[in-house]
This record gives C-alpha cells, sequence and structure tokens, in this order.
C-alpha cells in the first residue's frame, strides 16, 4: 500500500494545494488548541485526584473533647503512643493545643486565644492505607477505652464530594475532548466534499483515464495530513503555553486541594501523541469521505 | 473473433427523461477502424460515454474485452479505463497542469516512471506540433493545439480501443488529416479506433474504415459494415 505522503510531485499538481488549503489548517489549530486544554485539565484532575485519593484520605484527625485541660493532655499523649503501635498507622502528629486555637481563630476572633475557653486536643493520623468507615469506627471504639470523649473524623468522608466533583469534571473534559474530535472529523468531511466538487472535473478525468478511487483518496489525503499536522503543531504550541502559564499560576496558590491539579509528567507524551492522533483520524476520515463520495459515481 | 466491445439491445435514459439510445447492437472487431455519425442530438456522444465507461446502460448488455459489465464491480473499472483512450469534445484538459502534464497524465496514472514518460511525451509533443509550448496551460492555448493535447493525451498510453469525439471540429484541415493519420497508423497497430463526427468527407479519407449511423438513437448500418467482418484499411492521400 502507498503511504498518503508517498504521492510524488506530478501526483499532487492534480489537486492544487491553494484551492484546498484555505482556512482548514487555523480551523485544524483551533479545534486541537481547545482539544489539548480539554484533555490537559482532564490530565491535571486525574493527577489531583490520584493524589488527593493517595494522601489526603489516607488522614484522619483524632478530636479529644474532654473539659479537663490536664485529663486531656495526658489521654491526648496515652492515645497518640496507642496509635503509634497499631498496625497499619504510618505516622501520628500530635497538634500544638497553639496550632488548635489558630484553627479556632477565623470563626472565634481573639476569644480563640483565651486558655480559658477548652479546645480539642488533636492529633493528626496518617494511615498507609485510606481507612475505611468501618475500621474507624473499631478504632474510636478502642481509644474510647483511654479516652471516652474520643472522636475520629476520616479525611476521606470529607472529601468524597470533591472526588466526586472531580471525577464529574474529568469526564466532561473527556467528553469535550471527544466532541472536538468529532467536530475535526465533520469539519474535515464538510471541507474534504467541498474539495470534491470543486475539482470534480479533474477527478473525473482522472476516473476516465483509469485513475482509481484510491489514487484519488490518497492526494486528499496527503492534503488533509499536511493541514492537520501544521494546525496540530501551532495548536499543541499554544496549548502549552496556556497549561505551562496556568500551572505556574497554580503552584503559587497556597497549598489546598487545588495544588495538585497540574499535568502529570506521564500526561505530556499524551498530549503530544494528540495532534498525531487528530492527523491520522483526520486522514482516515478524508479518505472514508472521498472513497464513499466516488462510489456514487461511476 | 472475440470483440472489443459488444452491444446487445442497449438503451440508456438519463433520469426519467426518454431514451437517449433505444435497442442499439453491434460488435466492434479489434484492428477496425469505425466512423460513428449522425444529427446532431442523435446520441453519438451518449454511444461513446458507454463505450468508455462514463456510464452504464439503462438496459442491454455490453461486453468490454470479452467481459461482462453488467455485473463487473466497480473496483475492476480503472484497469478496462486504462484500456481505452479517450478525446473528448470539449477536450477537458486539466486547467492547472501544462501541455506536458496534461499529455503525461495516463502513463503517469498508469504509474509509468517520469524517467521512461518524458521521452514518449516530448515525442508526441514534436508530432503535434507543440514542442514549444510545453509547458503553457490550457488557458493560453487555442482550440485546436488544446484538442491537438487532448489527441495526444488519449493516445499515449496506446490504448486498445480509442474513442474520439468529433476530434478535428476545431482543427485546420492538414492538421485533420494529421490526426487521422494518426489514428489510421494507431489502428495498423492493433487499436481500434471509434471516431464520431458530423464531417463526411472524413469518411471518405479511409478506406476500409466502418460506419455507423445513429439516427435519434437508434443505429443504422448503412454500409452493412457492421454485419461483416471488417476490411483492411487504406489511408488515401
Amino acid at each position: 500500500m502507498k503511504l498518503p505522503f508517498a504521492a510524488n510531485p506530478h501526483e499532487r499538481q492534480l489537486i492544487p494545494d491553494g484551492r484546498f488549503t484555505g482556512p482548514m489548517p487555523w480551523v485544524m489549530a483551533i479545534m486541537l488548541f481547545l482539544s489539548l486544554l480539554a484533555a490537559a485539565a482532564a490530565l491535571a484532575l486525574a493527577h489531583s485526584a490520584s493524589l488527593g485519593s493517595q494522601s489526603l484520605s489516607r488522614q484522619a484527625t483524632v478530636q479529644l473533647l474532654e473539659n479537663d485541660p490536664g485529663a486531656r493532655t495526658s489521654q491526648q499523649r496515652q492515645v497518640a503512643s496507642r496509635l503509634r503501635n497499631l498496625p497499619g498507622v504510618s505516622d501520628v502528629t500530635i497538634v500544638p493545643e497553639s496550632e488548635a486555637r489558630a484553627l479556632l481563630e477565623p470563626w472565634l476572633g481573639d476569644v480563640a486565644e483565651d486558655s480559658d475557653i477548652p479546645v480539642p486536643a488533636l492529633i493528626d493520623v496518617e494511615f498507609s492505607v485510606a481507612p475505611a468507615p468501618d475500621r474507624l469506627s473499631a478504632l474510636r471504639r478502642e481509644l474510647q477505652r483511654i479516652a471516652p470523649s474520643v472522636r475520629i473524623d476520616g479525611n476521606a468522608q470529607w472529601l468524597k464530594p470533591w472526588f466526586d466533583l472531580v471525577s464529574s469534571m474529568l469526564w466532561v473534559a473527556i467528553a469535550i475532548v471527544a466532541l472536538l474530535l468529532f467536530a475535526t472529523a465533520a469539519t474535515v468531511a464538510l471541507a474534504v466534499r467541498g474539495a470534491l466538487n470543486t475539482h470534480k472535473g479533474t477527478i473525473e478525468i482522472v476516473h476516465m483515464m483509469g485513475g482509481t478511487d484510491l489514487q484519488v483518496a490518497r492526494l486528499f489525503q496527503r492534503r488533509v495530513a499536511l493541514d492537520a499536522l501544521f494546525g496540530g503543531a501551532l495548536g499543541l504550541a499554544a496549548a502549552v503555553a496556556v497549561v505551562l502559564l496556568l500551572g505556574e499560576r497554580l503552584a503559587a496558590l497556597e497549598p489546598g486541594l487545588l495544588s495538585g491539579a497540574s499535568v502529570p509528567l506521564y500526561g505530556w507524551p499524551l498530549l503530544l501523541l494528540i495532534p498525531l492522533a487528530v492527523t491520522g483520524l483526520s486522514m482516515a476520515m478524508a479518505r472514508w469521505t472521498v472513497l464513499s463520495t466516488l462510489k456514487k459515481m461511476l | 473473433m472475440q470483440s472489443v466491445a459488444e452491444f446487445d439491445n442497449v438503451g440508456l435514459r438519463y433520469g426519467t427523461g426518454a431514451e437517449t439510445l433505444t435497442d442499439v447492437s453491434f460488435k466492434l472487431f479489434p484492428g477496425s477502424f469505425y466512423f460513428l455519425t449522425g444529427a446532431s442530438g442523435a446520441g453519438k456522444t451518449s454511444l461513446l460515454k458507454l463505450l468508455y465507461l462514463a456510464h452504464r446502460p439503462s438496459r442491454g448488455a455490453i461486453r468490454m474485452f470479452g467481459e461482462d459489465l453488467a455485473n463487473m464491480p466497480r473496483s475492476r473499472l480503472p484497469g478496462f479505463r486504462r484500456r481505452i483512450g479517450v478525446v473528448f469534445q470539449d477536450f477537458r484538459l486539466v486547467s492547472h497542469l501544462s501541455a506536458f502534464d496534461n499529455i503525461a497524465l495516463p502513463l503517469r496514472i498508469a504509474g509509468i516512471s517520469e524517467r521512461d514518460l518524458e521521452g514518449p511525451v516530448n515525442e508526441m509533443l514534436e508530432w503535434i506540433g507543440l514542442t514549444e509550448r510545453a509547458s503553457a496551460r490550457p488557458a493560453t492555448l487555442s482550440g485546436g493545439e488544446q484538442q491537438r493535447v487532448a489527441i495526444a493525451r488519449a493516445v499515449i498510453g496506446r490504448p486498445e480501443m480509442l474513442v474520439a469525439d468529433e476530434p478535428t471540429g476545431n482543427v485546420d484541415p492538414d492538421m485533420a488529416l494529421r490526426l487521422l493519420k494518426l489514428f489510421a497508423a494507431l489502428n495498423r497497430l492493433g487499436t481500434t479506433v471509434v471516431v464520431a463526427t458530423h464531417d463526411i468527407h472524413l469518411l471518405q479519407e479511409i478506406e476500409g474504415a466502418q460506419m455507423m449511423r445513429l439516427d435519434k438513437g437508434r443505429l443504422s448500418d448503412p454500409t452493412g459494415a457492421l454485419r461483416h467482418p471488417p476490411r483492411p484499411l487504406v489511408l488515401r492521400n
């Protein structure tokens, strides 16, 4: 089978470049730019969700609601010590009382620093795998023997709505990429039909001289491939610039839920593959359009 | 003798209109020279279109080079078309290609290398007297020059059958005679030639040529030639 780029210069003359090129490369560039942004967003969200599930959902906060400050501090040490000896617990950090009071400051103002107001004693716990609700309940029952007022909040519980949102956004991004690819294929089909109409006379002559449908299709495939590659390079350059700029802005944010929302290393080759995939898709679409149109001719 | 083309009760209708060709039956034998005559609108061009496989008949059977076209898949048609040279009435040169490239087109489509096609194309350009205009586009050529390029394009691949629709309509008598000599030369090499023409004088130039006459889409055989094996061809002058 002859490759689409193998058409010799004389074959290429049959469909003059100037008449077919027109706005196609620019339309392809815009489509690819949008596709790449959507794909980059999908990759970043997937990365963020993955990081979240790997780290945040493995964490839990133990609260001790004892009113007596002395007993509270004592229970905090005992509970932390017990936790450190439990299997599956990878890290235990006692949150200093000053930090706990600082957490209340947005709600209570300067009063939060008043030592007369009881503040729960906090312990951050990190598990080697995200604990299931049953595991947390069992742990709470065990710790209640040391501190009857103990409460355990697993991060996975309050992070669930966030992960659900990320998951929905991920699917929306994938759907946008799919729709843009569909629109690109439709654009190619329309452009090729237009070009076939423009060059109908030439194609009829080529047919009458014994030219095959594949010979004609190859000419259009080549033209479309060049347009897609040109548009792809342009769209890729613009999309990479935007993604890097947004990544820089995200990196400047305070650590939080969005801090992991950047394109991971493994995502860049995938993004580079999109223009090539679109080129292949466009060529396949051009070939299908030409062959199905020519089939109606004798 | 196996025929090059055989029509059996062929009818052709465009859309829902009246039949352009009705009950056309004939055989074209290898190495024969045929003139197809008839008034304007008699169906000459339609008959030629069936011969060069631009249309399928509405009814009847056509056999080309021994094979029935009725059930032939589209994918096999290009192979048959490469065996047929066509001179279109309106030339149908590719407007953005030079005279050289237009003449080279059938060879390039057939996959002949540039090295191998350059000689024959230049020879053909010389023969039609357009060597100096090899790089000229059709729009800059006169009607006669365009017709010569169209004829050169049709014969360069040494087709088994040459179909020409009014090939001498736009050239002077001398050039018309030269073109006929080319057709006759091809014919002597074994090419079956079918020339549609209004010019009754052309018929007298080639002794042994057979005549088909179309009248309102029906074929008549005034000389009886179609019913008999072809005679040896003699070019007068």
